[in-house]
């Protein structure tokens, strides 16, 4: 199993939050975890990123045969793990450039690859930049500061494609998204995906779902997943809303 | 030893001892002293500071064997190496560089607030024994790199410096204090803009810990002239940079900058007041710490303006990143506002680094370690990066990665 959340129970501040979760995710797969505000999902991504403000409470993470919480922050974006932030947070002052440069990098270290050069980085940067519909100028910036939403969004992808993660998750990219931006980082979405990487999408509404197909949709509720099953879910919830799985 | 027993068992190693009129203000110094309960709680000089070192101390002073001044290859381009707080005569048609006399003494030395309230102006005045006077002529643009070097351990210097620049001239000047030896240097530079002139004035502060450095600047600036002053301060001995400044006539400009890199146990006292008394003027000031360990910082700023200081615009910012629980940073600006149509603000921002941000940076591969330096440099980023001088940023930069080499 690539990913397997085994009776996770997570808290926060003496709040219970994830209650015994079970999640299981296999190579290639696209997985979608739907659920209404404050069911724990973004937690969830959180949890997995290796965000420090949770009291893990109960239950095991295998990530790549690895056990989870033996990796920090660092170490589990090498393994190849990524978070696409809901909110990704400003950086004034660090361009974006020598930052992506130095995240692929201390990556291919971990791999035992070689480092790519500047030039060849460059070049990089600029092809996915560009698929991503991203001006040039906007690399010439600090991360994040001054973006708008969904150049924020957008930034998140391309990072995303520049680091080409086993296991990405997307926490919420639809949301302050247009329709024509959300079909730009969709497309992105799709172009990364191969029978080697798995994609989780958290999400409220079925409308991102249209464009990246899941293969697996999951319902969230309380801390809990208590519905799993295909696309069909994702329209469900689109007719009848949470309501009815509370 | 008490205060007058340490100046007159020194009087005659100390600059204008036989004036009477100094030896008359000296007298009323040293009451100054003897009287004061040293209010630590009232007294901004005195903040974070243990007194009695620098008032119970060994006064020892020896005049250079040797003192030079360098006119560089380049144009208009002057390299000065002042030992002990001295250095050699020198002129030309562009600058004139003399020892300073007895009338250089009064101006800011006998400022009755400044008396009642910074001790450490007054122990300069007290044990006065280097400095010099450098006068940029009219209409010239000149640049001068002074290297500050103390020769023997033990020595204290009381050094006063004047600058003046003369109607319409420019001068950018870049000093360096690197002392690695066991001495105190208490500065005062009296600075004097005339009409449309400009003074770009970078300190750059690279002491070892026991070295004591207490730089107190005074500018005051006639009409169309700007007074810029940026220091980094890398020291690991005790740094304090306090600036008055008075904007006197109309359109005239100060810019003060100051950023701070501490650890261990070591304190930087910053302090400026700025005083705007003619119409469409401005001020600007930006002060950066970023302290680790037990370090300490101050930053205490006043603004006044005068009732006749029409079109003011004053601004003042500090901000502070503390990379320990045990670091502190105390931050007061005070704005005193008695003119109605000015633009001024303040504010100060003090905290530990964004946690947030450094999960961002970790999320995406790099190191804690790596993640708070870049955040460090960020942090600094908009004052270096508006260096302009290559040779200067390039020093500055090397003295960063030595402090971000040793934090964790």
């Amino acid at each position: 199993m690539f990913l397997e959340i085994k009776d996770l129970s997570v808290k926060i501040e003496n709040k219970n939050i994830l209650k015994s979760l079970n999640l299981n995710i296999s190579k290639g797969e696209v997985h979608a975890i739907m659920g209404p505000n404050g069911s724990g999902k973004s937690t969830l991504a959180n949890v997995l990123a290796g965000k420090d403000d949770y009291e893990i409470l109960d239950g095991k993470i295998n990530f790549k045969d690895n056990d989870l919480f033996d990796l920090n922050i660092e170490e589990r974006a090498q393994e190849g793990m990524f978070l696409a932030f809901q909110y990704p947070v400003e950086i004034p002052g660090v361009n974006i450039t020598p930052f992506l440069h130095s995240a692929i990098n201390s990556k291919r270290k971990r791999m035992n690859k070689q480092e790519i050069d500047n030039l060849s980085f460059a070049k990089l940067l600029k092809s996915k930049a560009s698929d991503l519909g991203i001006n040039i100028d906007m690399l010439k910036r600090s991360v994040n500061t001054g973006f708008s939403g969904g150049e924020k969004k957008r930034y998140e992808i391309l990072q995303m494609s520049i680091l080409n993660p086993d296991l990405a998750i997307l926490d919420e990219t639809d949301s302050g998204l247009d329709i024509d931006a959300l079909k730009i980082v969709t497309d992105g979405v799709n172009k990364l995906k191969t029978k080697d990487n798995s994609f989780l999408i958290i999400t409220h509404y079925q409308k991102l779902l249209d464009y990246i197909k899941p293969d697996y949709v999951h319902v969230m509720v309380n801390g809990s997943i208590v519905k799993s099953g295909g696309v069909e879910i994702a329209a469900e919830i689109e007719k009848d809303g949470f309501q009815k799985f509370q | 030893m008490n205060i007058q027993d340490n100046y007159l068992k020194n009087k005659k190693n100390i600059f204008f001892s036989e004036n009477k009129d100094i030896q008359a203000h000296r007298e009323k110094l040293i009451n100054i002293f003897e009287n004061d309960r040293f209010d630590k709680k009232n007294n901004e000089s005195l903040k974070n500071i243990n007194l009695k070192n620098f008032i119970d101390f060994n006064y020892k002073y020896q005049i250079p064997e040797e003192t030079s001044v360098i006119n560089t290859n380049q144009e208009n381009s002057y390299s000065i190496v002042s030992l002990n707080g001295q250095c050699s005569s020198f002129k030309d048609d562009k600058i004139e560089i003399t020892k300073i006399l007895d009338e250089d003494y009064n101006d800011f030395s006998k400022n009755d607030i400044i008396e009642n309230n910074d001790h450490f102006v007054n122990l300069n005045s007290l044990f006065l024994n280097s400095g010099f006077k450098i006068v940029i002529k009219k209409n010239n643009n000149i640049k001068i790199k002074i290297l500050n070097i103390i020769t023997d351990d033990d020595l204290t210097i009381f050094q006063k410096n004047n600058y003046i620049c003369e109607e319409g001239s420019s001068l950018n000047l870049i000093e360096e204090y690197q002392n690695k030896n066991k001495s105190t240097s208490n500065i005062l530079n009296v600075i004097k803009l005339e009409k449309n002139s400009q003074l770009n004035h970078f300190l750059i502060q690279d002491n070892s810990p026991n070295h004591n450095l207490m730089i107190t600047t005074h500018s005051s600036c006639k009409k169309d002239s700007t007074y810029t002053q940026k220091v980094y301060n890398f020291s690991e001995g005790y740094v304090r940079n306090f600036h008055y400044s008075e904007l006197i006539e109309a359109n005239s400009e100060v810019d003060l900058q100051g950023i701070f890199f501490l650890k261990d146990n070591n304190t930087s006292n910053n302090k400026t007041f700025v005083k705007h008394l003619a119409e469409d003027c401005k001020s600007n000031q930006v002060y950066k710490g970023i302290l680790n360990d037990r370090s300490k910082a101050t930053y205490f700023s006043n603004t006044y303006v005068d009732q006749v200081a029409q079109k003011t615009e004053g601004y003042q910012l500090s901000k502070g990143i503390l990379l320990s629980d045990n670091a502190s940073y105390f931050s007061k600006p005070e704005l005193k506002i008695y003119a109605d149509d000015v633009k001024c603000s303040h504010g100060s921002t003090i905290g530990p680094i964004d946690e947030n941000a450094i999960f961002y940076l970790r999320s995406r591969g790099m190191s804690k370690t790596a993640a708070t330096k870049i955040l460090i440099s960020s942090f600094i980023n908009e004052e270096l990066s508006s260096i302009d001088n290559e040779q200067m940023s390039e020093i500055i930069q090397k003295k960063l990665v030595r402090y971000l080499s040793k934090v964790k």
